[in-house]
């Protein structure tokens, strides 16, 4: 969830899977991305691309995102497709609401978290135990969940001091921690403006001032998923659901048990990615997710289903969030950057090979210099797109090699699984 | 005999069953099966496909409860109610199709099911060194960081094995284990099985290729019809009185009866040219006629143009130049349909690819190609009840073992597919029989009993086109054989007088005769 996360994402798919980068790798290009950022901060004067408060915007933007991809790893490395996370996530955002305006912003945490469980309840009971297709499970969720939502604000937000029929009384923020010292010192050498240390000050500023614990909470949880679902039997055996179910089978996994579990955490990770959408923008409102669910799972597939693919996923659009917020000279700076990176994605891809997709993604980078070059300022219109055109790409252009589990998505009976 | 003895006297069998029998709805899998098996032995248990030796190898692993009679295991009696609990008698198998998960690697899928802990986290350290250890000692030779889906084959089953040992299993349970091994690999593994046995393993080893058998085997019990025929040691006995036990009659022969050929030319082709997608000519200037009631056979080295000249005929691939004439008709510019309309059966040679819908009932399988004639439509509809019908009378007349007619085509065993293609493609009197490799990878009760039939249409003055790989089937079912090369007919033999030895050579171009 770095700054740097727009050029690291799109490098490191293309690579052969199986063959992991080095953390020296890792670093090597997050500060290379950095150079580019810095470059083009430069050329286009735009500072807020490197600015500690695009970065602290992009971290709360990304941290909702992040839980949503997280939510939908735990439900498809078991086997499970969970569309239903938008809706699982208005749960989570109803539920901070509620119980947040009252008892604080923990409060909310929890009980958004509650009400995501029992979503991912219901997607467990529908696909596991009546093999409802998934895909049709999580729509009715989806349709469903922000029905409830709306009726049960109106029950209990029309009357309450501060609320209305669509939005829930203000909620205290959770608290925020910062690096003493070392915030300051960041802050001074940022003012300076100078070429890449400055740029470099600004994102480390911006990692370490006021950050809210829900924040670093979200940091915990996605580093745990990694460790309990890659260095845990448990985590194997529900890999393995998702993997072969009838390997699993055979091997005397219950299939079921783990599948429940999955999608059950799955639920709770996307209420928790509700309640901190909730508790960080002061209040619950209706149609707050906004998508967010479903971007979620697209960071999650650009993440090759890993926990740290996911993450860097959740940067670049909590990033492209954070620049659509900071207005349109920022936007207009990202086009450039934009096609920077397409014109890197389109040189990766054409010496794996692609070269269709190579010239594609060329093609579109040039085209988004020069209407970068030719051009003073972004539509307005358009400001607010920016995160999905993003998406588009990204998913369109860099994920081609990638691993799904292989039984995601599909029945399982037991006894039957083929 | 490195297994513990029991307190004095031989040392018990590792496995025994004893008069079991496991019915399914319609169908007596197993009936009254008894086998002993030795401890530290290879021991074969062949039978045709559906015989019941699945079955009995899934009732000894635990999957499924025979009905009646007792399993006992080194001696003691025992009643698995899952796999689980044969495991922990000591017994693993190996699945004909692998259960392996390909996204994780070679030690995820071992360990899977009974993890090595350190706390809560799995102990990657005692995982690694134990599957080493166990690779080493029976030269399995698995390197336990690797991803499944970087693995071979044969590394794929020696996984599986380690699997199983790993969980401990002194008896190891290998389902048709070479079906999808390549020679060399078969070689691995029956080094392997030995290794295994040196120490003191117990291996059952069910298969239906009998040379194989006879190679690794140390006793063999031949199943038929879900029942113990007989059982014998590979001393005793060779691979043509093993397939007789088999097939519990003498092993067919494929020869044709009197010569049923006629005047009468059914399919004329002349100068056929095919010209493939990359400009190479697959087929160059072949001319043939089949007469009504003539086989004939065509051999060649596969990828030599056979393909090629049954999609050409079939009206799968278009042709470059050329004639072809069925029963005077030109249907050179005709569709497939309008050609199958005309009388042409064809029995593909990939059943699973091109002959059937595995995940569609017999019934619907019986449709396909019929799509447009009776008795399957009527009027611009589909008629279920006139195919289904018809299914039952494909399923009586040509043998095929299924329990219904609603059953997927999966559910069959290749040689009652085949029997159900053979039956479709004899359905709606048709002319010409395009038959490609029909017999290929069918037992040899499906072989005699598809034999039979082709000899039957012949008889009944069809016109066989016959590809096969299998030379002395050519050689036995042929009228008249005509050896095809780089796309072009080299040499005409009588299959009265040519031997295998000679049709090999002019395959490859080596001794061109005359």
């Amino acid at each position: 969830m770095t700054v740097g996360g727009l050029s690291v994402g799109l490098e490191t798919t293309p690579t052969r899977r199986g063959k992991r980068l080095s953390p020296m790798v890792y670093l090597l290009v997050a500060v290379g991305a950095l150079l580019v950022l810095s470059a083009v901060r430069a050329l286009s004067g735009a500072t807020d691309l490197t600015s500690s408060g695009t970065v602290q915007a992009a971290l709360t933007a990304a941290v909702p995102l992040a839980m949503a991809a997280l939510a939908g790893l735990w439900a498809e490395r078991a086997g499970v497709v969970n569309i239903g996370l938008e809706g699982m996530m208005v749960l989570g955002t109803f539920g901070a609401g509620y119980a947040g305006y009252q008892w604080g912003p923990w409060a909310g945490v929890v009980f958004g978290l509650f009400l995501g469980i029992v979503g991912g309840l219901l997607h467990a009971v529908a696909t596991v135990t009546f093999g409802v297709d998934h895909i049709i499970s999580g729509v009715a969720i989806n349709l469903l969940a922000p029905g409830a939502a709306l009726f049960l604000s109106k029950l209990y937000f029309a009357d309450a001091p501060g609320g209305g029929q669509k939005q829930s009384p203000r909620i205290e923020d959770a608290a925020k921690v910062t690096l003493p010292g070392f915030s300051d010192l960041m802050g001074t050498i940022e003012g300076k403006r100078w070429f890449f240390v400055s740029d470099l000050a600004g994102v480390l500023r911006g990692l370490t001032t006021e950050i809210s614990l829900l924040t670093l909470l979200a940091v915990v949880l996605i580093v745990a998923t990694g460790w309990v679902l890659w260095r845990t039997p448990f985590g194997l055996r529900l890999r393995s659901c998702g993997e072969s179910p009838s390997a699993a089978e055979s091997l005397g996994v219950n299939v079921y048990k783990y599948k429940y579990l999955a999608v059950t955490a799955s639920g709770a990770f996307a209420g928790l990615g509700g309640a901190f959408l909730a508790v960080s923008s002061g209040q619950f409102r209706d149609g707050q997710t906004g998508g967010r669910g479903f971007i979620g799972l697209a960071a999650m597939i650009f993440g090759n289903w890993r926990p740290g693919g996911l993450a860097t996923g959740a940067g670049l659009f909590g990033y492209t969030d954070a620049m659509a917020l900071r207005g349109s000279n920022a936007v207009h700076a990202l086009l450039l950057l934009l096609g920077i990176a397409l014109v890197v994605v389109a040189v990766l891809q054409y010496r794996s090979g692609h070269n269709v997709l190579s010239g594609v993604a060329a093609v579109i980078g040039v085209l988004f210099g020069w209407w970068y070059f030719t051009s003073d300022q972004v539509p307005p219109e358009l400001i607010g797109a920016a995160p999905y055109v993003v998406t588009l790409l990204v998913l369109g252009l860099a994920s081609q090699r990638l691993r799904p589990p292989k039984f995601v998505g599909e029945p399982y009976r037991k006894g039957h699984a083929v | 005999m490195s297994t513990e003895p029991p307190a004095g006297g031989a040392p018990a069998p590792a496995v025994q069953l004893s008069a079991i029998t496991k019915r399914f709805p319609g169908v007596v899998a197993n009936s009254d099966v008894n086998i002993t098996v030795r401890a530290g032995t290879v021991h074969a248990i062949v039978g045709e496909n559906g015989a019941g030796k699945s079955t009995l190898m899934k009732i000894l692993y635990g999957m499924q409860q025979p009905d009646e009679g007792t399993i006992a295991v080194n001696g003691a009696p025992v009643s698995f109610s899952s796999p689980a609990d044969a495991i922990r008698a000591g017994i693993g198998m190996v699945h004909q199709h692998f259960m392996l998960a390909d996204n994780l690697t070679v030690l995820e899928n071992v360990v899977l099911g009974s993890e090595p802990r350190k706390g809560v986290a799995l102990d990657f350290g005692t995982a690694r060194a134990r599957i080493a250890e166990i690779s080493a000692a029976y030269g399995l030779g698995v390197d336990p960081d690797r991803l499944v889906d970087d693995l071979g084959v044969g590394e794929r089953q020696r996984v599986e094995i380690l699997k199983v040992l790993y969980r401990g299993a002194r008896t190891l349970i290998l389902d048709e284990p070479t079906a999808v091994l390549v020679p060399q690999e078969v070689d691995e593994l029956f080094g392997n099985l030995r290794d295994l046995k040196a120490e003191g393993l117990t291996i059952l080893f069910i298969s239906h290729k009998l040379d194989e058998v006879l190679s690794v085997a140390d006793d063999i019990t031949v199943i038929r019809r879900g029942t113990t025929v007989a059982s014998v040691s590979p001393e005793g006995v060779t691979a043509r009185k093993l397939a007789e036990l088999m097939v519990g009659s003498a092993l067919p022969v494929p020869e044709l009866r009197e010569s049923t050929v006629t005047d009468d030319a059914v399919l004329t082709v002349s100068g056929l040219t095919v010209v493939g997608a990359d400009g190479r000519t697959v087929l160059d200037n072949v001319s043939f006629t089949i007469h009504a009631g003539e086989v004939l056979g065509i051999a060649g080295v596969e990828g030599n143009g056979q393909a090629e000249l049954v999609e050409a005929l079939m009206g799968i691939r278009s042709c470059n130049t050329g004639r072809i004439v069925l029963s005077g008709r030109d249907i050179t510019r005709a569709t497939t349909r309008h050609r199958r309309e005309a009388g042409i059966g064809y029995i593909p040679e990939d059943r699973h690819r091109q002959g059937l819908l595995l995940e569609a009932p017999l019934w619907e399988n019986r449709i396909l190609g019929h799509q447009t004639s009776a008795p399957n439509v009527r009027g611009p509809l589909l008629d279920r009840k006139g195919a289904k019908r018809d299914t039952e009378r494909i399923v009586d007349e040509y043998d095929v073992r299924t329990p219904g007619i609603d059953v997927n085509a999966s559910a069959l065993s290749g040689g009652n597919q085949q029997k159900l293609i053979v039956g479709r493609e004899m359905s709606g009197s048709p002319v010409l029989l395009i038959a490609s490799h029909p017999t290929r990878g069918v037992d040899v009760g499906a072989q005699a009993a598809i034999w039979e039939h082709i000899r039957r249409a012949r008889a009944e003055q069809l016109a066989v086109l016959l590809i096969s790989a299998d030379l002395d089937e050519l050689i036995g079912m042929s009228d008249t054989l005509s050896v095809i090369l780089r796309g072009r007919f080299v040499a005409d033999h009588d299959p009265a007088t040519v031997t295998p030895e000679q049709l090999g050579s002019a395959m490859t171009g080596a001794g061109r005769e005359d």
